[in-house]
C-alpha cells in the first residue's frame, strides 16, 4: 500500500503529484531530491528512474513517472475527492489545458526559469565538477538544457519565442478564468493543480504580464487555490523560501 | 449534436475516425471531410469557442465541434468518444491506464512530430510550393497560432533542416522498435487489451512504412500488428472515407518538434 514520492520543491512538475496526493488525503513517504545539487542523476535515484528526471512515484513496488500522468493515476487509484468531473466535454477540456501547459506553455516557462534562475544558481560552482555532473545526465535533451543554462547560451530568438508564448498563454488563461470558476470546468480539478504549479509565481516573476490590475481573474483563482488546505500542507514541505515568498503575494490579494 | 471535421484518413484523422467506428458512434456523430492542406480547418463555420482549434498542439488534426466548441487533440477526442459510448478502449485498472497514457504521450510527443516532419516534407511541400502566393497568404491569414503559421511557411518553402530530418528518422525507427519490443511477449495489442494507444500509434505510423521501409524491415511483430489493425472493420470504415488512392500520403503541418528537452 505504500506510496513514495521523489520530488523537489513544491512547484512545476514536482508540485503536481504532491498536491494531487494531498488533495486525495493519501499519506506518502517524501524523498526530497535537490535538483540544484543534481540528486536526480545520482545512482540511488537512477535506480528508481533511469531517466534521471523528477518527479517519480513508487506505489506497491511499481514506478510511475511523468507528472500529469501520475496525477491521473493518483486520482483513479485512490479514494478521496474526485479531481476529474464526470462530464465528457469538461474532461476533454481539462485534458486539453494540461497538454497545452505541459507541451506548449510550460516549456517556455522552463526555458525562461532556467535562464534566469537555475543557470545563475549553479554557475558559481567549480566548472570541472559541473562538467562531470552534466556527463552523468542520462537524457541527451536534458544534457543540452543544462549546458545552455550553465553557460547562459540560450539563443535570443528562442528566448523571445518563449516570452511571446508566456504573454500569449497568460492572456488565454485570464480569458478562460473569466468564463469559469476553475480551469476547464466549475469545479477544482487536475487542470487547476497542473496550471497552479506553473503560474503561482507569475505576479512576482512576470509583473508586467500578471497581477491584480492586469489579470484579475487569474489572481482571484490563484488566491482561491492557494487557500486550499492541501496547498498549505504541500508548500510546508518546501525547503527553500520559495513558497514563503509567494505566500506573501497571496496575502496581498483580496 | 456534435460534428467531426476530419482530413483524409491518415495520422490523427485516421485514428479518430477509426475510434469513432470502434465506439459504434458513426450514426450518432456527423462527419464532414475537409481538405486540411487547403486550410479548411481554420474556417469551419459556427464555432463560438475556437481556442483549442486555434492553439492545438497537434496542428492540423481533426476537430470535433460540440455545442459550438472546437475540440482537438486526437488522443483526447478518442477518450471523449470512448467515454461517451462506454466502449472500453481505456483500461479500467489505474496502472494499466497510466501505461496507456504514457504510451500515447510517447507517440504524440516524439513519434508524431517526426512523422509529420517527414510526411510533410515528402508530400505537402510540393502541393504548397505549387500554390500561388495569394492563395497561400489567404490560408496563413486564417491561422491564429503564430508557431503553426510558421510551420506552414516552412513546409511551403521546404525548410527542413538536415539535423531535424536525421533526428526524425531516428524517432520513427525508435517507434517501430518500441512497438516490436512491446509485442515481444506475444500480445495482440500494445497495452494488452485493444486500446486508444493502438489507434493513435497506427494512425501516425502507417504512412511511415513507405517512407522509411528500413525502419520496419526487421520488425515482423510490428508489421503483423499493423496488418491486424488494418483488418479491423473500424479501420476499414475509416479508410473507406478516403477521397484519394493513397490517404497515407496526405499530410498537413503537424505538431512541432520539442523546443525544450
Ligand atoms: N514531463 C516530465 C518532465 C520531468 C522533468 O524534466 N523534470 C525536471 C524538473 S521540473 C527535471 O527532472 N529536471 C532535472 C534535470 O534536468 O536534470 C514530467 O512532467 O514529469
Amino acid at each position: 500500500m505504500s506510496v513514495a514520492l521523489y520530488h523537489w520543491e513544491p512547484n512545476a512538475n514536482s508540485g503536481k503529484p504532491m498536491l494531487a496526493l494531498m488533495e486525495k488525503g493519501v499519506t506518502f513517504d517524501s524523498h526530497y531530491i535537490d535538483m540544484l545539487a543534481f540528486d536526480q542523476h545520482k545512482p540511488e535515484y537512477l535506480a528508481i528512474n533511469p531517466q534521471g528526471t523528477i518527479p517519480a512515484m513508487v506505489h506497491n513496488g511499481r514506478v510511475l513517472v511523468e507528472s500529469t500522468a501520475i496525477m491521473e493515476y493518483v486520482n483513479e487509484a485512490f479514494a478521496g475527492p474526485a479531481l476529474m468531473p464526470d462530464n465528457p466535454l469538461e474532461r476533454w477540456r481539462i485534458r486539453w489545458w494540461m497538454k497545452f501547459m505541459d507541451q506548449w506553455l510550460g516549456p517556455s516557462f522552463s526555458m525562461i526559469g532556467w535562464s534566469v534562475f537555475v543557470g545563475p544558481m549553479v554557475r558559481k560552482r567549480d566548472p570541472a565538477e559541473l562538467e562531470a555532473a552534466i556527463d552523468r545526465i542520462p537524457l541527451p535533451e536534458r544534457r543540452v538544457a543544462w549546458r545552455k543554462a550553465i553557460s547562459g547560451q540560450f539563443g535570443e530568438a528562442e528566448l523571445a519565442e518563449s516570452r511571446r508564448r508566456v504573454a500569449f498563454g497568460i492572456a488565454l488563461l485570464e480569458e478562460e478564468l473569466g468564463k469559469r470558476d476553475y480551469v476547464g470546468s466549475n469545479a477544482y480539478s487536475l487542470a487547476d493543480i497542473n496550471i497552479f504549479n506553473s503560474t503561482y509565481s507569475l505576479p512576482l516573476s512576470q509583473p508586467d504580464l500578471a497581477g491584480r490590475d492586469k489579470t484579475p481573474n487569474i489572481m482571484r483563482w490563484l488566491k482561491r487555490v492557494y487557500q486550499r488546505e492541501a496547498v498549505k500542507r504541500t508548500w510546508a514541505m518546501g525547503r527553500t523560501d520559495l513558497a514563503h515568498r509567494y505566500s506573501l503575494i497571496m496575502e496581498g490579494i483580496d | 449534436m456534435a460534428v467531426l471535421y476530419h482530413g483524409e484518413p491518415n495520422g490523427p484523422s485516421l485514428s479518430v475516425l477509426a475510434v469513432l467506428a470502434e465506439c459504434g458512434l458513426e450514426d450518432q456523430i456527423e462527419t464532414r471531410a475537409i481538405n486540411l492542406l487547403a486550410g479548411e480547418r481554420h474556417t469551419i463555420p459556427g464555432i463560438t469557442e475556437p481556442l483549442a482549434r486555434d492553439l492545438g498542439v497537434e496542428g492540423e488534426g481533426p476537430v470535433l465541434v460540440v455545442d459550438g466548441e472546437a475540440c482537438q487533440e486526437s488522443v483526447f477526442l478518442a477518450q471523449y468518444l470512448d467515454e461517451a459510448a462506454g466502449a472500453g478502449l481505456q483500461p479500467k485498472d489505474a496502472y494499466t491506464h497510466w501505461q496507456m497514457m504514457m504510451w500515447c504521450r510517447r507517440i504524440t510527443e516524439r513519434c508524431a512530430p517526426a512523422a509529420a516532419f517527414l510526411g510533410n516534407r515528402a508530400y505537402a511541400t510540393p502541393v504548397l510550393a505549387a500554390m500561388d502566393d495569394p492563395s497561400f497568404d489567404a490560408i496563413t491569414a486564417s491561422i491564429a497560432s503564430a508557431d503553426l503559421r510558421q510551420r506552414w511557411a516552412d513546409t511551403r518553402s521546404g525548410a527542413f533542416p538536415e539535423t531535424a530530418q536525421a533526428d526524425s528518422q531516428v524517432k520513427i525507427a525508435d517507434a517501430a522498435a518500441l512497438v516490436e519490443t512491446q509485442l515481444g511477449d506475444g500480445r495482440e495489442w500494445l497495452i494488452g487489451p485493444l486500446t486508444i494507444a493502438d489507434f493513435e500509434t497506427y494512425g501516425w505510423l502507417v504512412g511511415m512504412v513507405d517512407l522509411m521501409p528500413d525502419a520496419f524491415a526487421d520488425r515482423p511483430l510490428a508489421k503483423a500488428w499493423m496488418a491486424r489493425m488494418t483488418a479491423r472493420p473500424s479501420v476499414q470504415s475509416a479508410l473507406a472515407r478516403a477521397g484519394t488512392a493513397h490517404p497515407e500520403r496526405v499530410w498537413a503541418p503537424g505538431p512541432e518538434i520539442n523546443r525544450w528537452g
